[in-house]
């Protein structure tokens, strides 16, 4: 044991608990991502079964690595894997989830009081829903969406919105993340520390309080977020492409297909001289 | 007894196709045309298709640009399962909507909106089907590694493809062994199957306990076999990362690929201009 050190895990230490979080929520995220999605309208019941992996990890163990590796892992696994990859609007769920997982791990000092884990697992699955909610309404609300069967009602636009995150707060954060949080938290702690060649964190070990910085930090990544989903989702007020064709279309279109044509039958050429050098070799 | 067998045969069903599939998907198909295409040359093409059908509402163009991925996808040879989510995916963001307005008599004008955005999201989410589980995760992860992402995530993906299976069958060893130990409640009233449901969920929850401590064991073996190859030191070394990057080489075939698409990207402009 003398290799373990007091507070803060070594570096392989951190790569063992991503690759640990990683692989775990991949696994179950891979399996939610085959349950087909509600969506009524623009509310997307959006319910995290198995977000409280990540969580009962954020807890046990160094909170960054556990969550940036739920993160990655659902984006590795049931994203990219399954070729369900979104480009720049799976950014927003990236760094929402990071979040919520890290200030839940950061919540909890002692594992072994069952009400602080209870409050940081809610707390988190919390953040992370509000988080997602307020990227749904400033979507409407900038009108990027393009849903008219909505348009013009923005007070069903909050009432929706408010009624999805409260019933994925309640389904998904008591039944989902509570519950399990606090069966698995006091089980596994000081049972998969050892395994991992560290020491259970405590009161004296623990990261210390949330300051601004991790505030500061947090609010920065999310406005990010914002960003990133909103240029996601933005269709064609961004960049006007056809105004650019428009003019001299016909010929610039014609043009290109010349160019291709060229370059085609080049590259065809160049293969066939550059064949047998190849085999000669 | 039969009902009972038949559930079994149906529950190992999924879990092992489930695998197969993703097996199949990562490395069944190393040989065909779009899996043999240089990663970087693929990564550029799906920015093109994943960026540009988003910022244009051309129809002629939108359907070329669809027809296209399509014929790459098929090239491809993707795992069924994979098409079977594109197709979930695509319904339930846009499928939906034509539905109901067949059902509540809209006419065609109300459907060429919706057909726009619908060929929108397919386009891009084939483009990504086609690029992601067309190429070899190596390939894959080696491309990403070269356009300067992350050591980490190109490390994630190649782990991800090799353990992904054997912790399906792990998970699933888990839960059977529960499963068999365990003792269901009776289902056939509606309390009780509320109660059965609830005894699942809680089975799949407690499934997470042992699983949980295997993993931690599993990935502390990775990191010490990583670390003895002296990986988080060559993650950052750039020597390390040209020796990586060194199989890859742009051939005639890759350019040729990407001239095609773009001579079939250049004819639906030009039709869309005539339109």
């Amino acid at each position: 044991m003398s290799i373990t050190q007091k507070g803060a895990a070594t570096q392989s230490q951190k790569l063992m608990i991503f690759v640990l979080s990683m692989s775990l929520y991949g696994l179950a995220t891979l399996f939610t991502e085959l349950i087909p999605s509600f969506q009524v309208g623009i509310v997307e019941f959006s319910v995290e079964f198995f977000l409280f992996i990540p969580l009962v990890l954020a807890m046990l163990f160094d909170p960054l690595s556990a969550a940036l590796g739920a993160a990655t892992g659902e984006l590795v696994f049931s994203e990219i894997m399954l070729g369900q990859f979104g480009g720049l609007g799976e950014l927003e769920k990236f760094i929402t989830v990071t979040i919520g997982v890290y200030i839940a791990g950061r919540l909890v000092r002692n594992p072994k009081n069952r009400v602080m884990v209870g409050i940081a697992a809610f707390v988190g699955t919390g953040a992370q829903l509000l988080m997602g909610t307020i990227v749904d309404i400033l979507k409407v609300q900038f009108a990027v969406t393009d849903f008219e069967a909505v348009a013009g009602l923005p007070e069903s636009v909050f009432a929706t919105e408010g009624f999805a995150f409260l019933n994925d707060l309640l389904l998904s954060g008591i039944l989902f993340c509570l519950l399990p949080t606090l069966y698995l938290v006091p089980k596994l702690y000081g049972k998969i520390e050892p395994l991992l060649g560290m020491q259970p964190r405590t009161e004296e070990t623990g990261l210390g309080e949330i300051s601004v910085k991790n505030i500061i930090v947090c609010l920065v990544a999310f406005a990010c977020a914002i960003g990133a989903e909103m240029m996601a989702e933005s269709g064609l007020s961004l960049i006007d492409w056809e105004a650019g064709w428009a003019g001299s279309g016909t010929a610039l279109a014609a043009g290109m297909i010349v160019a291709a044509v060229i370059a085609i039958a080049l590259l065809f050429v160049m293969r066939k001289n550059a064949q047998p050098v190849s085999e000669a070799k | 007894m039969m009902q009972k067998l038949s559930e079994n045969v149906l529950d190992k069903f999924s879990m092992d196709f489930l695998r197969n599939q993703v097996l199949k998907n990562a490395y069944g198909n190393d040989d065909t045309v779009i899996a043999v295409r240089d990663p970087r040359i693929l990564l550029v093409w799906y920015l093109f298709f994943g960026l540009v059908p988003w910022f244009v509402n051309d129809l002629p163009f939108l359907l070329g640009c669809f027809l296209l991925v399509m014929v790459t996808t098929i090239l491809a040879k993707v795992a069924g399962l994979v098409l079977l989510l594109f197709a979930v995916g695509v319904f339930s963001q846009t499928g939906y909507l034509l539905i109901a307005t067949w059902i509540f008599g809209g006419d065609a004008s109300a459907i060429a909106p919706l057909l726009v955005l619908t060929l929108k999201v397919a386009t891009i989410s084939l483009a990504s089907v086609t690029v992601f589980s067309g190429l070899d995760p190596d390939r894959l992860s080696n491309g990403l590694m070269w356009f300067g992402c992350p050591e980490r995530l190109s490390f994630s993906i190649s782990y991800a493809y090799r353990m992904l299976p054997m912790l399906m069958e792990e998970f699933q060893n888990v839960l059977l062994s529960y499963r068999l130990r365990g003792n269901p409640p009776a289902h056939e009233t509606v309390p009780g199957k509320i109660k059965y449901l609830i005894y699942q969920i809680k089975i799949i929850i407690h499934a997470f306990y042992p699983l949980m401590l295997n993993t931690a064991k599993r990935s502390r073996t990775t990191v010490e076999a990583l670390e003895i190859k002296g990986y988080r030191y060559a993650a950052v070394n750039k020597e390390v990362r040209k020796m990586k990057l060194s199989s890859l080489k742009v051939t005639y075939d890759d350019l040729i690929f990407l001239a095609i698409s773009f001579l079939w990207v250049a004819v639906t402009v030009l039709v869309s201009t005539l339109v």
